[in-house]
């Protein structure tokens, strides 16, 4: 149960993860065809203001990934001491604390979409861009988010009940700097 | 509240809790114990402002830019040019290494990346050759760590935006101490070879024909050198969008090489999203700190707390960075960098020191902190290219250049200039 909701999360996440890079690679594109075009006087405008919601998207949705690739900087110095269960204590405390704040923030980003979708707000730029658009993807990141967070800590928590300590490492464990990158 | 995010901080990062959610903990900490305002409402309106922004763009750019070259073939060549052109110094190969590292540098706004490069070009030519493996690989963990200085650099875009300061002029001021650094450790390399033959390697001379020809070689990094710094100073491009200048450059250049394929692309992708994510947690979460704190009259604070010490402005400052020395030996770079500012910054401020220069200094000493053993990146990114050896090899290797680093430390505490030279000379 545990291994196949894991498996199941990486396989989302790096789908996610793809589009989420066509979106970038679009996005620089975009950025340079309006420089080049700046040199002829001409503009699309709001290169600016579309690369920012691109980066929020982005980060949002990209943060899931980043946690199954256990990217998420940690300082091992204390838990690379420990044993195997002990090393696992320690993974599974980082995660639930993770969890927690993770559900508090993707919490607290719901009043921002609330407050423009009732005063049907639009970005205050040129684009007069429909909050909504671009502030509902970035909601959904967040949520998304505190899932993956949710169900990794609960898969993690299985296996180390289950005494699988190795197996919960490679989920929730921490990297060494060696294989940092 | 100082002492309490002191002490909540190095406690947190001891538990091994990831080092973006420790910023979070604190910052709703601060909220609880120190605010009569809910301060937690804004943060959701905080996560979206600090993320939502033109400029915080260049990171995934430059992190794309660097994934896309280091699969792109160019660095092997860079590498075999330059060690036509430096090794007839005393120390042969070695300043190849840090010959290489300040190109890449030059382009790619990171440390790690970068000594990752030239490890991976350099490490067999080491073995091949019969060097000293110590000074040899500890040249390339100091030589990597001038991807942050050099610009662009990843690590000064984040300083920028979370100090609110002028990030082309942040640029400007890194590019006088990265390339002194350079030279410094070309010299002390040049010195310590010269006195101890044994540590480097053969020293060869060629003839100028070759010479000449190898700076062909050496065209594309330049070209994508002068596209994307130029294209900022010429005021054609913000520095977000020369970072997107850079990674049309990076695929031109890896194109060029035949290395272009959606695997590749693919591969670049991933790891792309992974890094910028990984920072972008860190991010938000000291943009969050740093709201609850200066909410909660840190400002204030701090004036009281310098007071209470009674230190001149200079002493102040010499703890700041015997502090960062310290912190260095167990901190990761970046987080080390934005766990910090929140505190330091409007600190050294309050001293009347300039933000600029602050930053400038604070990478040097970040810096550092990548080759300071028991956490010290480039170490480890070094080793990893290795074959044989052990990593007490390198971290003895980056002593004389761990020293270099310490000296520039002191002369931009006693010479601003250094920094504040061409941003200046810019306004």
């Amino acid at each position: 149960m545990a291994d196949s909701v894991l498996h199941l999360m990486r396989t989302l996440n790096r789908g996610v993860a793809y589009l989420i890079g066509i979106m970038l690679l679009a996005c620089a594109a975009f950025v340079l065809a309006d420089i080049v075009l700046r040199q002829f006087g001409v503009s699309f405008g709001g290169t600016d203001e579309i690369s920012g919601y691109v980066m929020a998207i982005a980060t949002a949705w990209g943060m899931g990934f980043a946690l199954l690739e256990l990217s998420h900087v940690r300082i091992d110095l204390l838990r690379q001491r420990a044993n195997p269960l002990g090393r696992s204590l320690f993974d599974i405390f980082a995660m639930i604390v993770m969890t927690a704040v993770v559900l508090i923030i993707a919490y607290q980003c719901w009043p921002v979409l609330e407050r423009s979708i009732t005063n049907s707000s639009t970005a205050n730029t040129p684009l007069e861009t429909p909050l909504v658009w671009v502030q509902g993807p970035w909601f959904a990141g967040w949520v998304w988010f505190a899932i993956v967070s949710t169900l990794t800590t609960l898969s993690a928590l299985t296996l180390i009940l289950q005494g699988r300590f190795a197996e919960s490492e490679q989920a929730i464990g921490a990297f060494g700097e060696a294989e940092m990158l | 509240m100082i002492t309490y995010t002191a002490v909540g901080l190095l406690g947190l990062l001891a538990l091994s809790i990831p080092v973006g959610i420790v910023l979070f903990l604190l910052g709703i900490g601060i909220d609880q114990f120190f605010s009569s305002f809910p301060l937690l409402r804004g943060l959701g309106s905080l996560v979206w402002s600090s993320s939502n922004s033109a400029t915080l763009i260049a990171i995934p750019f430059f992190v794309l830019l660097g994934e896309i070259l280091v699969r792109s073939g160019v660095a092997a060549r860079t590498y075999a040019a330059l060690d036509k052109w430096v090794s007839w110094l005393p120390g042969g190969l070695i300043h190849a290494n840090v010959a290489t590292a300040t190109m890449f540098s030059a382009i790619s706004g990171s440390s790690v990346a970068t000594a990752a490069t030239v490890a991976t070009v350099a490490m067999p030519q080491a073995e091949k050759l019969g060097y000293d493996p110590k000074l040899f690989s500890g040249a390339i963990a100091a030589g990597g760590t001038l991807g942050i200085m050099i610009p662009p650099s990843i690590n000064l875009i984040v300083y920028g935006f979370l100090t609110q300061t002028s990030i082309p002029q942040l640029f400007l001021a890194g590019l006088i101490p990265g390339l002194g650094l350079a030279l410094a450790f070309v010299v002390i390399t040049a010195i310590i070879c010269a006195l101890r033959p044994s540590l480097g390697g053969e020293r060869r001379t060629f003839p100028l024909s070759a010479m000449m020809r190898a700076l062909v070689q050496l065209v594309p990094i330049l070209l994508l050198f002068a596209a994307i710094v130029g294209s900022i100073y010429k005021g054609w491009a913000t520095p977000t969008e020369a970072a997107a200048v850079g990674v049309a450059g990076a695929f031109i250049i890896a194109f060029f090489f035949g290395r272009v394929d959606l695997a590749m692309v693919g591969q670049a992708t991933l790891g792309t999203v992974k890094i910028t994510s990984m920072i972008m947690l860190i991010v938000i979460g000291a943009s969050f700190l740093n709201f609850t704190l200066a909410s909660a009259g840190l400002g204030r604070e701090l004036q009281d707390f310098l007071n209470g010490l009674g230190l001149s402005a200079v002493s102040t400052m010499l703890v700041i960075v015997l502090i960062y020395i310290v912190l260095g030996f167990f901190i990761e770079t970046l987080s080390l960098m934005v766990v910090t500012i929140p505190i330091m910054v409007p600190l050294v401020i309050q001293l009347g020191y300039d933000p600029i220069w602050f930053g400038i200094l604070m990478i040097v000493l970040v810096e550092m902190a990548l080759i300071t053993p028991p956490v010290g990146l480039n170490l480890y990114v070094v080793q990893a290219a290795r074959t044989s050896g052990n990593l007490s090899e390198v971290m003895l290797g980056v002593i004389p250049y761990a020293f270099v680093l310490l000296l520039m430390a002191g002369a931009l505490l006693v010479f601003p200039q250094i920094a504040l030279f061409l941003p200046a000379l810019l306004n």
